[in-house]
Parts: C-alpha cells; sequence; structure tokens
C-alpha cells in the first residue's frame, strides 16, 4: 500500500501542495485526476524523491519511502524521455539494471517487454529511429521493465491515437491483475471512469475526493439531470442546481437526488417538447467538476 | 543495491556507448599516429641531421679536407668539404644552406647565422693539427721536443644537461601541454554535452527516479574519464614503442618518464575541470546554451595552459615551482618541470595531494549545485537558485 501523508509544498508564493493525503492499494488502479496546475506531478516527483517536500511523507508497505523501496517503483515522468541514440534493448536493460536486476535478468525482461509491446524485432534500434507511437510504447517498458510493486504513470494516455489507449487500458489492467499498485494522472476523465477502479481529485494541493469510483458515485447526494427540450430555453428553477453545460437546447446540470422530477418535467414540458429527459448517478466528469467547484468556493 | 552498483552501472554505460563509437576509433588512431609521426618523421627524414658541409677558400693544404672529414667521424658528423673560388661563391652557398660554415684562408670562419659549436670545434682542431704538421716539419724538431709541446690534454663535463638537450625537454613539454589542454578540453567537453543531453532528451527524470543525482555525475564523470584515460593511454604507448623503436640521440632521455606522466596529470586536470563542466551542463537544458556556461571554464583552462608556457621560460624559477602546487595550473606545470628534469618525489606527491583535495572538495559543490539544477528543466537555471535548491536532497 503507497501512502501519501499530508505532502505540502511551496515554490516561493505558491503553494503545489496543501496536506495531500491519499493511498494506493495493490491491485487496484487509481486515476490522479486535478485541473492543470493542481499538484499532480508534484505528488508523483514527491514520491520518487524528485521534489523534496516541505512537509508530510510517502510511506510504502509501513516503510518511509528511501532508495530501497523506490527500487521497486516504477515512474512514467510527464517529461517523456530516454536517451535517444541509445539502442532499445539496451536502453531497457540499463535502466532494469539500474532497478536492482541481475545482468542475466535484466536481459530477460527487456526481451520480455519487448515482445509484450511488438517490439521484439526493435531491440538493436536505436530509439530516435523508432516512430513517435514505438517510442511511447519504449517509454512505458521502461517504467514496468523490472517488474515493478508499483506503477506511477504521469498522464500515460496523452497522445495516443484510440488503439494506442485500448492496448494501453488492457495493459494496466493486467499489471493489476498481477498485483500491482498503479496510479495514473489524467486529463481525460471518460477514459478514467472506464480504465480506473478509485479516483483521487486533487485541487490546489489538497485532495478534494478520494475513493472507489462505484462508491463515490452512490454515496453521492447528486443527481446528473439532462433534458432536450425542443422549445423556449429551459432551465430547471431550483436552488441547488449546478449548471454543467447548456448547448442546442440540450441542458446538462447536477441536482440534488431528493429533487422533485414530476414538478422538473412538467417545468420543462411547459417551455417546449422535452425529447429526453434523463436522472442519473453523477458521472465521474460530474463528480470532478463538483468537487473542483465546491473545493474553489470553499 | 548499492550506490556503487549503480554508479558502476553508469560507468559502464558511459564506457560502452562511447568506446563503441567510430568517431572514438578514428580520433584514438589518428591521435596516436599524430604522436608517432612527431617522435619518428624526424629520425626517418633525418638520415642526414648529423651531416655537414664544410665550404673552404683560399685552402691551401690538400689534406685539410681529408682530416676534417676524419675528426668530424670522431664527434659523430658526416663532413663533406667543398671548396669555393672566392668569399662571395661562398657566402652565397652558406645564405642558401649549402655549407655550413666557411673557411675562409687558415684561420676564420664565417657562419650565417648561429654558431654550430661543434662543427666549429671540429673544422678548428682539424686545421690547428694541419698547421701544427707543417710547423713540426719546418722546424725539425726532435720527438721529446714533440712531446713538451703537444698541449695538455682537458676534459670537461657538464653539471647540468646542455642546452640543446635542455631545449629539446622543453619541447617535451609543449607537446605534453598541447595533449593535455587538448585531452582535457575535449574530455570536460564530452562531458558538458553528455549532462545536458540528459536534460534536453528529458531521460533525466526517468534515471533519477532509480539513482541519486550525486550518483549520476560521479558515474558520468568516471565513466568519460576512463574512455579518455583508455584513449590517452593508447597514445601514450604508442608514443613510448615509436620512442623505443627510434635510437634517435635527440630526443631527451626524460620523455618516456615524462609521456607517463602526463598520462597521471590527465586523470587529475580532467578530475578538476571535469567537475566544473558537470555543474555547468546542469544548469542548462540545451545544448545551444552550453557555450556560454564553458566560457569561464575554458578560460581558466587557458590561463593555465599559457601561464604554463610561461614557465616553459624558467622551469627552475620559484614562480614555477609554486605554480606546480596551484591546482586550476599544477598538471600542466608539474609537466613542464618533470620534463625539464628530476622533481623529487616528494613534491610531486604534495602536488598530487593538493589536487586531490580540492577535486574532492569541488565535487561536494558541483554535486550541490547540479543536485539542484539538473531537473529544472527549461529556462537556464541561475546558480544561486540551484545551490539552494541542492542543499537539502543528495
Amino acid at each position: 500500500m503507497l501512502e501519501v501523508r499530508d505532502l505540502t509544498k511551496r515554490y516561493g508564493d505558491v503553494v503545489a501542495l496543501d496536506g495531500a493525503t491519499f493511498s494506493v492499494a495493490p491491485g487496484r488502479i487509481v486515476g490522479f485526476l486535478g485541473p492543470n496546475g493542481a499538484g499532480k506531478t508534484t505528488t508523483m516527483r514527491a514520491i520518487f524523491g524528485l521534489v523534496v517536500p516541505d512537509g508530510g511523507e510517502v510511506r510504502w508497505m509501513d516503510a518511509p519511502v528511501g532508495p530501497e523501496q523506490r527500487a521497486r517503483f516504477g515512474y512514467m515522468p510527464e517529461e517523456r524521455g530516454l536517451y535517444p541514440k541509445m539502442r532499445v534493448g539496451e536502453q531497457l536493460v540499463f535502466l532494469a539494471e539500474l532497478s536492482g536486476l541481475t545482468g542475466t535478468s535484466a536481459k530477460h525482461a527487456a526481451g520480455r517487454w519487448l515482445d509484450r509491446l511488438g517490439l521484439g524485432d526493435r531491440a538493436d534500434s536505436r530509439l530516435e529511429d523508432l516512430s513517435h507511437g514505438n517510442q511511447q510504447r519504449v517509454q512505458l517498458a521502461a517504467a514496468l521493465v523490472h517488474d515493478p510493486e508499483l506503477a506511477v504513470l504521469d498522464e500515460p494516455f496523452s497522445g495516443l491515437d484510440p488503439l494506442g489507449v485500448g492496448s494501453l487500458a488492457g495493459l494496466l489492467e493486467e499489471t493489476a491483475a498481477s498485483g500491482v499498485a498503479v496510479l495514473f494522472s489524467s486529463h481525460q476523465l471518460d477514459l478514467v471512469e472506464d480504465v480506473c477502479q478509485d479516483v483521487v481529485i486533487i485541487d490546489h494541493g489538497r485532495i478534494v475526493l478520494a475513493g472507489a469510483v462505484e462508491d463515490l458515485k452512490a454515496a453521492s447526494s447528486r443527481r446528473s439531470l439532462d433534458v432536450v427540450v425542443n422549445g423556449e430555453p429551459w432551465m430547471p428553477a431550483m436552488p441547488g442546481a449546478t449548471v454543467a453545460s447548456t448547448r442546442d437546447g440540450q441542458v446538462h446540470v447536477l441536482v440534488d437526488a431528493s429533487a422533485d422530477l414530476a414538478q422538473l418535467l412538467a417545468s420543462a414540458s411547459g417551455a417546449g417538447e422535452v425529447t429526453r429527459f434523463s436522472f442519473e448517478p453523477p458521472s465521474l466528469a460530474d463528480l470532478f467538476l463538483e468537487a473542483v467547484s465546491e473545493e474553489r468556493r470553499a | 543495491m548499492s550506490g556503487a552498483r549503480r554508479v558502476g552501472l553508469v560507468v559502464r554505460r558511459e564506457w560502452t556507448q562511447r568506446v563503441r563509437s567510430n568517431a572514438f576509433r578514428i580520433s584514438t588512431a589518428v591521435a596516436a599516429a599524430i604522436v608517432v609521426a612527431i617522435i619518428a618523421v624526424p629520425e626517418i627524414l633525418g638520415a642526414d641531421v648529423n651531416e655537414r658541409t664544410v665550404g673552404m677558400v683560399g685552402v691551401s693544404s690538400p689534406q685539410l679536407a681529408s682530416v676534417v672529414q676524419a675528426t668530424g667521424r670522431q664527434a659523430g658528423l658526416t663532413v663533406s668539404t667543398r671548396r669555393f673560388a672566392d668569399e662571395a661563391a661562398g657566402e652565397a652557398a652558406l645564405r642558401s644552406g649549402d655549407a655550413d660554415v666557411l673557411l675562409v684562408g687558415p684561420g676564420a670562419l664565417v657562419w650565417k647565422s648561429d654558431v654550430d659549436e661543434q662543427l666549429g670545434a671540429v673544422v678548428t682542431s682539424a686545421v690547428q693539427a694541419i698547421e701544427q704538421q707543417r710547423a713540426i716539419g719546418e722546424l725539425g724538431l726532435t720527438p721529446d721536443q714533440l712531446r713538451t709541446l703537444r698541449p695538455v690534454q682537458v676534459t670537461s663535463r657538464s653539471l647540468e644537461p646542455v642546452i640543446a638537450e635542455r631545449s629539446a625537454r622543453l619541447d617535451v613539454a609543449i607537446i605534453g601541454l598541447v595533449l593535455l589542454l587538448l585531452a582535457i578540453s575535449f574530455y570536460g567537453g564530452f562531458l558538458l554535452v553528455g549532462v545536458i543531453e540528459e536534460k534536453s532528451s528529458r531521460v533525466i527524470e526517468v534515471l533519477l527516479s532509480r539513482l541519486r543525482p550525486t550518483e549520476l555525475l560521479a558515474g558520468k564523470i568516471a565513466g568519460i574519464g576512463l574512455v579518455g584515460l583508455a584513449q590517452l593511454s593508447v597514445v601514450a604507448a604508442a608514443g613510448l614503442v615509436a620512442l623505443a623503436v627510434s635510437h634517435d640521440h635527440r630526443v631527451p632521455t626524460t620523455t618516456g618518464g615524462t609521456i607517463a606522466w602526463i598520462v597521471v596529470w590527465f586523470v587529475l586536470g580532467y578530475g578538476f575541470y571535469s567537475v566544473l563542466y558537470g555543474a555547468a551542463g546542469s544548469l542548462v537544458s540545451r545544448q545551444e546554451e552550453a557555450q556560454s556556461m564553458t566560457l569561464p571554464i575554458t578560460a581558466l583552462l587557458l590561463v593555465a595552459y599559457f601561464v604554463a608556457l610561461q614557465t616553459v621560460r624558467s622551469p627552475d624559477s620559484t614562480a614555477t615551482l609554486v605554480l606546480s602546487f596551484v591546482p586550476p595550473t599544477a598538471p600542466m606545470v608539474m609537466i613542464v618541470r618533470i620534463a625539464n628534469g628530476a622533481v623529487p618525489w616528494w613534491q610531486i606527491a604534495i602536488s598530487v595531494l593538493l589536487m586531490l583535495a580540492t577535486i574532492s572538495g569541488m565535487v561536494l559543490l558541483a554535486g550541490r549545485i547540479y543536485t539542484g539544477a539538473v531537473l529544472r528543466l527549461g529556462r537556464r537555471v541561475k546558480l544561486r537558485d540551484a545551490w539552494r535548491g541542492g542543499e537539502v536532497s543528495g
């Protein structure tokens, strides 16, 4: 279990982390969400000692994280990069050995990962001779080559085409199924909802929401209301309604679970023909917006 | 896993990636060829270095030519003679290099500019022998009288190397200085480029999630230093072999030792300057910015080089002695002193220890700057910010 406890970090006047606390359990895929500048990358770098926090600590299996623990972590940084002129296979062997594997097992691991990612025949190519997509794959292999117990991936889906997204999602699921704790950050909320079991939402360096996606949805006192009206512009007149989006007569709002549906439908019908009226548990995107905007109001 | 193993892995990566490159093989071969050429070419071309031509004007004795040749042989010179019709023709030959000295009448030697003492002595003693022979014949001396008249044999020996030997030694020192300057700036430059490459390619975060910044810097310095040491050793070995094969008596006896010491002082000089190059490289994220960063370091290196060149003129002065202990100049000035002649072992030991102490101090300072700067991508990092940033981690 990875435990991030009360991390704080300041850069001059800018507060990057303000008591961030959450955990990642083995075998779980945790989506790490937050607006730009919320502190996702800083948190991940703190896990690897690339940022020294002003306060708080990171623990792994009930021990403070040090070089010994980090050797069992895998990291794919936001800023992608490997040695451009080094051969792909050698590069992975080098990184695996740096993480503590012996020469022989590092060679096996590098070969296994290249085969798994469909790059078995490119082991002797220089990284710079690979296509962008294949370089991304090698980068992922670099994070996982030593079979870490914790994988921390910063925006692993950015820049991938739909096929790439699909195969990476499958790979993360396999990885987690083998008992690895996976933490990844993303902006693509729909994707996160599909892939991960748990979410951690951070804003202004504070964790504003954390838990299993299903539990959070079930526990929410809000509901997502989607209404399409052909006619006059319509808006639910109701205290506590948060407008998420309006477009071409389609209204998407968050309302309290206790809202009077009959009254809402009657009000919408008064404005024109109602072609759609859905009342559902909130999506992850709804939870995210709600959590972030509440945080900002507070 | 121990830090030592991680450093070792970085060293191995630097070594294998660089030694395998064609650039390394070609540059090693070219450098070795140049050094061998410097040593061997005068030997090959210089079949005539011991040949001299003596021009003669108005010399009546028919035996003089053969006596000059015989006396020359005793002194290790192959002397040929050439008669000229008048002094003007002789001087013209002197100017054009067709003759090394002109003997006018029985008693005057004319040179182009510098006096070749050795040749002068040969010709003088030949002339004196001929004249003495003639006088003995004219006077009709008895053997006893002859013995009395025979000049006293005066032997001579030098306490210090003769001028020619000294200047040859200092030539070796200058070649050594150039070699050292090239090697240090070459490999320091490799380190600089290597450090920046890890920032510009963004591989640095992948690496530093696995090892400490100081381990990475130490591994890079040692790895590139080993490559440099290997290259320089190959070049030095080629030089020593060429030296052993050619039996050129003009190559000073200290040359072999000097070449060996150059390798040692490269290690220390590279250690000193590479730490600076490594810290400078960590401050920038793009190769284009490297130039401005290295300017002060390159300037220091060049100053040390020119200072050392000055000490060639006065290798025994107090200033030279002092400079051979001051870390930035010590590697180069020590080469000058070693090439010039025996340096007491304890002086070398003190200078090496001072060098090592300075390098370890600088490793701490540079390691802190590197730690504070190497993860800051983008804009050039201010030295002060890097210093502060490197305080806590390590």
